[in-house]
């Protein structure tokens, strides 16, 4: 149980887009790959689903596709449930990390491929499909086959080929995962863009903490095929909800510490050292339990050595451009990283091995009770 | 050390290659010859037994009866090969695994046994010496080969973009015709051709069912080499080699061998 007020959901009382009920997939192996996933996406909703290697982002894909049958649970969009339908028959538009793109056909008739099938005319065809290469910036394109284009023209390709049959939702996996770094950032502005443009509902899959932050307007985050928490980019990093989510948006320090309530006034116990908690926190933990603080290292604040609080010794002090990172050993043997702004007062405290003073805002914190 | 190495190593390879081709380029030689006899290298030179050969009525009719059958098998190997390659790298079933690894078996057994096997059933079936028994017979040793080479190529292309066509509303039939067969192309050729070959050049089994109302050219030049030695002989061969060959050719240039076996 985390000790922090959760952000209350926002009260929404049309019914949502898209519903995902306890959605679980088994593969037979020791844990379900999806495990009672659940989380609602208002339409024309960019939601990026994050999570580590394995943890089942691709399988839930997969399923919303229908290329994969849930053990149990349902998906439903307009309220409708579709997990019965086959995938040709559900208008949902996939991009595969490998693209996935017809090899024997042109640009064109990669992206006409879903047309041809909903028997759209010639005409139309010629003028939908034109539009989708203007979107994805590769109108003159269109005569070339997929071995002719770049990693990053590929891509494009195949949303333009997912996008032009106007999809219920836009899913996306891992699009960005072979591009080099610079084509990555260039093609996470295009696609949101795509995306805004657009108005298509997307569920954009990647295990790139920094790519869910900068692109999605709520994140959810899963580990071993559950849902951690989902919420906006400042809420999954500022009020992480569990210590997984902490760590594993952004850096994170750990502290193991044991709640005290003895004094009245309730504080944490780090290795003999105390540190005072504001009173207006709602405490559900006992006294004496563990509680996990975590802190992000931009957060820690260093000031000259006093009697309370945390106080350590400066053991490693690293130039990193826009910030200095500084290790601090705390005298009880934890260690915390600090990341300070060049030339601030901070920094000119943190020479290597020199005492310090170690503290942070309250709000800057989260508790968990483990 | 390393130069010796390499030396040694040229010496062997090149060793390797005389070893397969010298005797067809004897053979290619004898081809030419004036002799009446086999004789290297010849005393003279000539195409008189190119014209023999061409003139000479049973060759001819057990090279159109070889080719009609072979062309048969390439067809029908496609035909039953196809979906069985497709079963057994796309279906989950029990003793897929089994049947996977039990495919090639036509392939060890002694040709001795399965030709005796096949004249035993054959006989009271009544396609000894006709053409959907050397069909049969030929399908044997061939589907194998038609479909390890398809399993291959299937296997090698993955699923995705079949599913990628499937979520954009191609049905499965749709799939497999407009997506799947296109991309399996090279394996097609490959597979066919291979059977073209294996069909055109065979001759144990071949030599339990045929009979003298239906010969096939390899059966037809064993029988006359049992008898006769002239450099007749050696023309049927550079013609066997030759028509093989242009099938290799072919598929080298519309696939590729190296695609076609899905590299
Ligand atoms: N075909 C399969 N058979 C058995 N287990 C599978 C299969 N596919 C995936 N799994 C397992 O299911 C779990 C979830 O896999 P999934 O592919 O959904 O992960 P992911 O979040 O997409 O990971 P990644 O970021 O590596 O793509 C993993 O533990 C994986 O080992
Ligand atoms: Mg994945």
């Amino acid at each position: 149980m985390n000790l922090h007020l959760s952000p209350a959901a926002s009260a929404d009382t049309a019914p949502p887009h898209i519903r995902i009920d306890r959605l679980s997939f088994d593969y037979g192996g020791a844990r379900p790959a999806v495990d009672a996933l659940s989380f609602d996406i208002a339409k024309g909703e960019f939601i990026g689903l994050l999570g580590p290697s394995g943890c089942g982002k691709s399988t839930t894909l997969r399923m919303f596709a229908g290329l994969l049958a849930p053990t149990s649970g349902q998906i439903t969009i307009g309220g409708q449930n579709i997990v019965s339908r086959p995938p040709w028959d559900r208008n949902l538009g996939l991009v595969f990390q490998s693209y996935a793109l017809f090899p024997h056909m042109t640009v064109a008739q990669n992206v006409a491929f879903g047309l041809r099938l909903r028997k759209v005319s010639k005409e139309d065809q010629r003028a939908r499909v034109a539009e989708a290469l203007r979107a994805v910036r590769l109108e003159s394109f269109g005569a070339r086959r997929p071995s002719e284009l770049s990693g990053g023209q590929q891509q494009r390709v195949a949303i333009a080929r997912a996008i032009v049959i106007e999809p219920e939702i836009l899913l996306l996996d891992e699009p960005l995962s072979n591009l080099d770094a610079r084509l990555r950032d260039e093609m996470r502005f295009e696609i949101r863009d795509i995306q805004t443009r657009t108005g298509i509902t997307t569920l954009f899959v990647t295990h790139d903490q920094q790519e869910a932050l900068t692109m999605c307007d709520r994140i959810a985050v899963m580990n071993a095929g559950k849902l951690e928490q989902i919420g906006t980019p400042a809420e999954v990093y500022d009020r992480a909800a569990t210590p997984f989510v902490a760590n594993f948006i952004g850096r994170a320090n750990n502290l193991a510490t044991t709640l005290s309530l003895s004094a009245g006034q309730p504080t944490l116990v780090c290795d003999g050292q105390t540190l005072p908690l504001p009173t207006d926190l709602p405490i559900n933990a006992a006294n004496g339990s563990s509680i996990a603080v975590m802190v992000r290292p931009h957060a820690i604040r260093l000031r000259p050595p006093s009697s309370d609080g945390l106080t350590g010794t400066v053991v490693r002090r690293v130039f990193v451009g826009s910030t200095i990172e500084t290790a601090i050993k705390l005298d009880g043997g934890q260690t915390l990283i600090a990341e300070l702004r060049p030339n601030s007062d901070d920094t000119a405290l943190a020479a290597e091995g020199a005492r310090v003073g170690v503290d942070w805002l309250a709000r800057d914190m989260r508790l968990f009770a483990s | 050390m390393t130069k010796l190495l390499s030396i040694l190593g040229r010496a062997y390879v090149i060793a390797i290659f005389a070893f397969i081709f010298l005797p067809m380029l004897i053979i290619l030689v004898i081809s030419f010859s004036a002799d009446s006899y086999l004789s290297f290298p010849p005393s003279g030179w000539s195409l008189k037994w190119y014209g023999t050969v061409l003139g000479n009525a049973a060759f001819m009719t057990g090279l159109k009866n070889s080719a009609i059958i072979a062309v048969i098998v390439a067809v029908l190997s496609l035909l039953l090969g196809l979906p069985a390659a497709y079963a057994l790298v796309r279906m989950e079933f029990p003793g897929r695994t089994l049947i996977r690894n039990l495919i090639l078996t036509p392939l060890i057994l002694p040709a001795m046994m399965l030709g005796l096997g096949i004249l035993m059933v054959f006989t009271p079936a009544g396609l000894v010496a006709t053409y959907p028994g050397l069909v049969l017979a030929h399908l044997v040793m061939t589907l194998p080969f038609s479909i390890r080479i398809l399993q291959t190529t299937l296997s090698n292309l993955g699923t995705d973009v079949e599913e990628a066509a499937m979520t954009l509303g191609a049905r499965p039939l749709q799939t497999f015709l407009q997506i799947t067969l296109p991309r399996l192309m090279p394996g097609v050729i490959a597979s066919s051709a291979i059977a073209a070959i294996l069909s055109f050049d065979e001759i144990v089994l071949s030599l339990f069912i045929v009979g003298p109302r239906l010969q096939t050219l390899p059966v037809v030049i064993y029988r006359y080499v049992n008898e006769r030695t002239d450099p007749m002989v050696a023309v049927l061969a550079v013609l066997l080699i030759a028509i093989s060959l242009t099938i290799v050719l072919l598929v080298e240039r519309s696939v590729g061998f190296a695609k076609a076996f899905g590299r």
